[in-house]
């Protein structure tokens, strides 16, 4: 059955793409405008998921989501082996290549145009609304595209926080995984021509949203 | 009358910004070079650059005042500011470009376009600005700038990217709209030919600070100081020494008179200056003309360079001070000005400018 564990990865996906882009875009900003301290050692933090491998990330999780992490000692949560779960890990392997993104992006639009906009009336949240944000549009969407492609992705730190639960949360990469444990050749195929096809189409869709040319910035 | 009072100071490790002007209407032309801190003001008023002290108050709005505590945002300064570059916002249309200042108007498309109709745009209110030519986009600016009515404009070298032709057509209509809008311009430049077409006042700012103020012709005619001379580019700045009611430079005996009013302005020591082209050369054996013959010096001509509008030659003087000496192309046919060559050359006592002892001395 290729139908659950699809529905079930496009909604992880979603949310955690919702995630990526929000949490994501506010992290630009902050490190592009703001240039915290220690900003290399938070850029790298952030950085981090795309190197480390997968139990890695998921064991840091795990400690976090955990009996003795403090989600649950502080807020009483509890999100391991849960569809929650595996959004959380999606969202953490996606967040470093939206971040990547957005940071080009928006260090790229010329603060003479942000300028202008504050002496035309603009408050700071107008400015970032009217200007910053349109003028890094391309970016945002090429980070959030390839966000949500590794999110739609992920395995194995799901794999670990998660676990492998059919009909909830079983995404489509564990579904895979079982497909060719149990000889289902036929569903393996289409499941991962399935996803090899999405991965193609979201790398094609960020080429052609790559500012080609400086200057020739409109949409 | 509207008036602008500019007291800002700034200091970094870098740089140090001390200016102080005022202008009471028209337009004030803030003249210097390159890194003077010309735009460092523009910014200091717009409010996008921050103070350490002092006061900025146009009538009766403060825009900063250190002492009070007062330092309004550049939202809520209501002023128009035509950046280097334009800045026009490359994601919107030239119309939207314009209502941009016009904030939730309900009538905000109809009153840009009416200035698009002003500004000779009417054709391009929905094209994007880099589809249009520099000088429109120009225009664009202004009218982005001035949709909102501020009473105060700020340009930053405006005309600096386009042709002359261009340049001098923007020139007579920013004149016309400062007039009808009884706007007050501060226009920041370092071209002469701007200053003198657009300005009434001028302000020469150096190294953060200003050195003069004053009305255009009189800034320009009577330099304070050797510093400013040189930002207006006059070149043959000399040294001289006043001796009794006559000038001594360097030994050589110069009958130049001194009015009274020239001689307070220093002590004893005094600069000053003669343009390249008031330097005459005299032929060896022809008498010479009248009014000529009071400062006559023996000179080696070093170089010669040819120009668009004649010859540049320079000399040594016996004294050994450089001077720069243009004529036009069929002046002195007569003459061998090969470099190497001795001539005789003679400054005109009215040509002489003085200016007061420069700081930079």
């Amino acid at each position: 059955m290729i139908g659950p564990p699809f529905w079930l990865s496009v909604k992880v996906t979603a949310i955690a793409a919702i995630l990526i882009f929000t949490i994501g875009t506010a992290l630009a900003l902050w490190l592009v405008r703001r240039r915290p301290r220690g900003r290399m050692v938070i850029e790298t933090l952030i950085m981090l998921p795309l190197v480390l491998p997968p139990s890695v990330v998921g064991y840091y999780l795990l400690i976090v989501l955990g009996q003795q992490g403090p989600i649950v000692g502080w807020f009483g949560i509890r999100t391991l082996f849960s569809p929650t779960a595996a959004v959380i890990a999606a969202t953490v392997v996606g967040l470093p290549l939206m971040v990547q993104a957005a940071r080009a992006a928006i260090a790229a639009v010329d603060p003479a145009l942000e300028q202008a906009a504050r002496t035309l009336g603009c408050k700071e949240t107008m400015v970032l609304w009217r200007v910053t944000l349109p003028l890094a549009k391309r970016g945002l969407l090429a980070g959030i595209v390839l966000g949500a492609t590794r999110a739609l992705g992920e395995f194995g730190a799901t794999l670990m926080v998660a676990g492998n639960i059919p009909g909830r949360t079983q995404t489509l990469p564990l579904a895979i995984y079982d497909a060719v444990q149990t000889n289902q050749h036929d569903l393996t195929t289409q499941m991962v021509l399935l996803m090899t096809g999405l991965g193609f189409f979201s790398l094609w869709a960020v080429r052609r949203w790559e500012p080609a040319s400086k200057g020739r910035d409109r949409p | 009358m509207s008036r602008l009072v500019v007291q800002a100071r700034r200091h970094d490790a870098r740089f140090e910004l001390n200016v102080d002007f005022s202008i009471d209407g028209g337009t004030l032309v803030l003249f210097g070079a390159s890194g003077a801190g010309k735009t460092s003001t523009l910014n200091a008023i717009a409010g996008l650059l921050s103070l350490n002290d002092g006061k900025i108050q146009i009538d009766d709005t403060i825009y900063y005042d250190a002492s009070q505590g007062i330092n309004l945002p550049a939202s809520q300064r209501r002023l128009g500011y035509v950046f280097q570059n334009y800045a026009l916002f490359p994601h919107l249309t030239v119309l939207e470009n314009i209502a941009f200042g016009l904030g939730r108007q309900r009538d905000r498309l109809e009153h840009a376009r009416q200035w698009l109709t002003r500004m000779r745009l009417k054709d391009f209110g929905e094209r994007y600005p880099h589809e249009l030519s520099g000088g429109q986009q120009q225009r664009v600016a202004l009218a982005r700038a001035l949709a909102p009515r501020p009473r105060l404009l700020l340009l930053d070298e405006p005309f600096a990217a386009l042709d002359r032709v261009l340049r001098e057509r923007l020139q007579a209509e920013l004149r016309q709209l400062q007039r009808d809008l009884s706007l007050i311009v501060v226009y920041v430049t370092h071209s002469l030919d701007d200053a003198f077409a657009v300005g009434d006042h001028m302000a020469v700012i150096h190294e953060g600070h200003v050195l003069q103020q004053g009305p255009l012709d009189d800034v320009f005619q009577h330099p304070v100081n050797e510093t400013v001379a040189e930002i207006f580019g006059i070149r043959n700045l000399l040294r001289a020494r006043i001796v009794g009611s006559q000038l001594d430079w360097l030994g050589l005996p110069l009958h130049t008179e001194i009015t009274d009013r020239d001689r307070d302005r220093d002590r004893d020591r005094v600069s000053l200056y003669i343009q390249p082209s008031e330097v005459k050369i005299i032929y060896p054996d022809a008498p010479v003309a009248e009014g000529l013959g009071d400062n006559l010096f023996e000179a080696e001509i070093i170089t010669r360079q040819r120009h668009a509008a004649g010859w540049s030659l320079r000399v040594r003087l016996s004294n050994d001070q450089n001077i720069e000496i243009h004529h036009a192309t069929a002046a002195y046919n007569e003459l061998d000005l090969a470099p190497g060559q001795k001539i005789r050359v003679a400054m005109k006592r009215e040509a002489l400018q003085i200016l007061r002892r420069g700081d930079s001395a």
